[in-house]
């Protein structure tokens, strides 16, 4: 069963001193699907992908990235331009673009990242350089035009509204050639007709581009009708998984968004 | 009292007042022991002349000078954004014409060809060496400290280590130092080239790797600690640097290629254009290097290090890269002083030194090539011009008073400096529209 899975989360423990972020966290994520990790506030959303991502190291626990050719990689232990390179892209919650540079840079840059580097060959600028710049230039186009942002490509990024930050950061991410992709948050500060668009994109990045995508998400609506299979967490813990329709249906993601009702009998 | 500060015009002419009693004592005598308070008062009751046209007290002159300020002060305050868009307007024709590529070859080679007659034009045997002292190396050094600061984002405080490690392996190369020569030859300094920027470049890596995974104010200390290292070892290793001393005689350059015979003299015009050569290949590898992806890179790490590392950037690399093409370039000036002034000495391997530098490039406008140069060649002939013929009550350690207070200035109305680079001018408009730069190490939502 594990040839079909991209992504084997097993009982990963983050704590920050005596903080902990991710308690006994297992969870998996199948190739080719679209997975959602919701939970409130606090929940240890954003820290699982950060861990997903090599940014934090957890403490406890493995996780297995099955990337190119299904060749299993311990992502723990390694550095995030180590994971990009594996092949697991990422947006962030507030989008961190490269805000001075234009949009057509930002998607360059990722592009290129995973070339050798080429000193000496940048300063003589000889013919295999030219190649290289020739063929990120080719891709970063391909990219903008398939986010839709092609008529945007040389402004700079800061000035781009919400929405159009959210793709250049997509475009970017798939600049690098991921296996996954991981949206933290996309839909944060877009208008109704924007999210619309975000979710075809998303969609359309799954069933053209064949990239598995891992979402956090606030916006249910989205969520609903975007995930095939979702993840609750809350203070650390998985305390649901299913289809939407089951989650809609569990109690106990009923309470963590809500609160009990016994509790609040009590606060009364 | 308060009343009368309250006053808008009356508050900016005390201001005005004041910052001119600043720059009177900073010109002023210099007291001494016997009479502490003499460069105080001297400052003010001296007799000088009013700008050449009569004799008068120095606080008459500098008094007029506070008017003068007052008053363009409150005619830029409600002048100022027409004059700036009128000079914005008038200036744009020409700025959009620069970024075509045959006049930018154009500039490039009437510059060049300006730099290549200067030796013919200016024939002041003390202009003549400091071009190549002051001017040359110094503008090599801001291009080298340029490719740290300016492109990576790294603040060195100890860029005169790698200088003084060009210099003492020249020194060390061609023989001078009390240790055995490598390989047991003197060698022609031309050889200590390769050898020095290769030392400097393994010395850049050798700090770098383990230092620069400290972020921006702890970075800045480790390099300072590390450029008092290099002075301190070269002062008190005495069996092996010659200690305070110095070292004994560098050779020349020479050239012995079949009949080609040529050596570098004592006279600075031969070294001049030696250095003009390494400064124009440096300028070329720099500027490509800048718009290539390395660049890119340099520019996505300064910016947002967590995003470039999640796109597969890995920045340590980048970072060590940066400072190892610094510190080769460093190396390399250090190789032209020795072999220029033939002995050199710990002593000129200050911390000062590698502030001045620093100057330089944030002067110039940090990242941008062009600017570093001209920082560089205005602040030195200035700096010189005041050695040369010094207005009176100018004493050469006042230096660091006049450029500290340009740096202030500069970083009050032009803080991306005198010509800025496209992406630094922009990083400073977002900073103060609190967009970009975002320098924490976590993301998102904290537990």
């Amino acid at each position: 069963m594990s040839d079909d899975k991209i992504f084997d989360v097993d009982s990963v423990t983050l704590r920050f001193g005596g903080v902990i972020s991710l308690n006994d966290v297992s969870l998996h994520q199948n190739r080719g699907e679209i997975l959602a990790v919701i939970g409130p506030n606090g929940a240890g959303k954003t820290s699982l992908f950060n861990s997903l991502t090599g940014v934090y190291q957890p403490q406890e626990g493995n996780i297995t990235f099955l990337g190119r050719d299904a060749k299993p990689i311990s992502i723990i232990g390694k550095k995030a331009h180590r994971v990009s390179a594996a092949g697991v892209a990422r947006t962030f919650q507030a989008s961190r673009m490269f805000s001075a540079l234009t949009a057509f840079e930002n998607v360059k840059i990722g592009a290129e990242s995973h070339k050798g580097i080429g000193v000496v060959g940048a300063m003589l600028k000889g013919p295999a350089t030219r190649r290289g710049e020739k063929a990120s230039d080719a891709k970063t186009i391909e990219l903008l035009d398939f986010v839709g942002l092609s008529h945007r490509a040389n402004v700079v990024s800061a000035s781009l509204s919400y929405g159009d930050r959210r793709r250049l950061e997509i475009a970017r991410g798939l600049a690098t050639d991921p296996q996954v992709l991981l949206l933290d948050e996309p839909a944060a500060g877009t208008n109704p007709s924007e999210k619309v668009q975000l979710t075809d994109l998303i969609r359309k990045v799954r069933d053209v581009m064949g990239v598995s995508i891992l979402l956090i998400e606030h916006d249910m609506k989205l969520v609903m009708s975007l995930a095939e299979r979702l993840y609750v967490l809350n203070f650390g813990s998985v305390i649901a998984e299913g289809t939407p329709q089951e989650i809609r249906a569990n109690d106990a993601v009923i309470e963590a968004y809500l609160g009990s009702a016994v509790d609040e009998t009590k606060g009364a | 009292m308060k009343q009368v500060l309250n006053n808008v015009l009356l508050r900016r002419f005390l201001i005005s007042v004041a910052i001119l009693a600043v720059l009177a004592v900073m010109t002023g005598p210099s007291g001494s022991t016997l009479t502490p308070t003499a460069g105080f008062t001297g400052s003010f009751a001296e007799h000088s002349s009013f700008f050449g046209f009569f004799e008068t007290i120095r606080w008459v002159s500098f008094l007029f000078l506070a008017v003068v300020f007052f008053v363009v002060w409150t005619v830029w305050l409600s002048w100022g954004d027409r004059i700036k868009s009128g000079v914005n307007r008038a200036v744009s024709a020409p700025r959009a014409a620069t970024q075509k590529r045959p006049i930018r070859w154009g500039i490039a080679a009437v510059l060049i060809f300006v730099a290549l007659i200067l030796p013919r034009v200016v024939t002041d045997p003390f202009w003549q060496a400091a071009m190549v002292e002051q001017i040359a190396v110094y503008v090599l050094l801001a291009i080298g400290l340029n490719v740290v600061v300016g492109f990576a984002g790294l603040l060195d405080l100890g860029f005169v280590a790698f200088y003084a490690i060009g210099a003492y392996t020249t020194a060390w190369v061609t023989g001078a130092l009390p240790t055995p020569a490598l390989f047991g030859i003197h060698m022609d300094p031309f050889f200590a080239i390769p050898i020095a920027i290769l030392i400097a470049m393994l010395a850049g890596i050798i700090l770098g790797a383990p230092t620069l995974r400290l972020r921006g104010d702890y970075l800045a200390i480790v390099t300072l600690g590390f450029g008092e290292i290099i002075t301190i070892f070269a002062n008190n290793l005495y069996g092996i640097t010659g200690g305070s001393q110095g070292t004994a005689l560098i050779p020349h350059f020479s050239l012995h290629i079949g009949p080609i015979k040529y050596l570098w003299g004592l006279k600075p015009v031969p070294y001049y254009y030696l250095t003009l050569i390494f400064v124009v290949l440096f300028l070329a590898a720099f500027s490509l290097l800048e718009h290539s992806r390395v660049g890119r890179s340099w520019t996505a790490i300064r910016e947002d290090e967590v995003a470039a590392e999640s796109v597969g950037i890995n920045p340590l690399k980048y970072k060590v890269m940066a400072f190892a093409i610094g510190a080769s370039t460093a190396g390399f000036a250090g190789v032209v002083t020795a072999s220029q002034s033939n002995n050199i000495f710990p002593s000129s391997f200050t911390l000062s030194f590698s502030i001045n530098i620093l100057v330089l490039v944030i002067f110039g406008g940090m990242g941008s090539i062009f600017g570093v140069v001209l920082g560089a060649m205005i602040i030195q002939t200035a700096s010189m011009y005041l050695l040369h013929s010094p207005p009176s009550g100018y004493q050469s350690s006042d230096l660091y008073i006049y450029l500290g207070a340009l740096l202030v200035v500069m970083m009050i109305f032009r803080p991306a400096g005198l010509v800025p680079s496209r992406r630094r001018r922009r990083e400073i408009v977002l900073s103060e529209a609190g967009e970009g730069h975002m320098d924490e190490v976590l993301t998102g939502d904290q537990p």
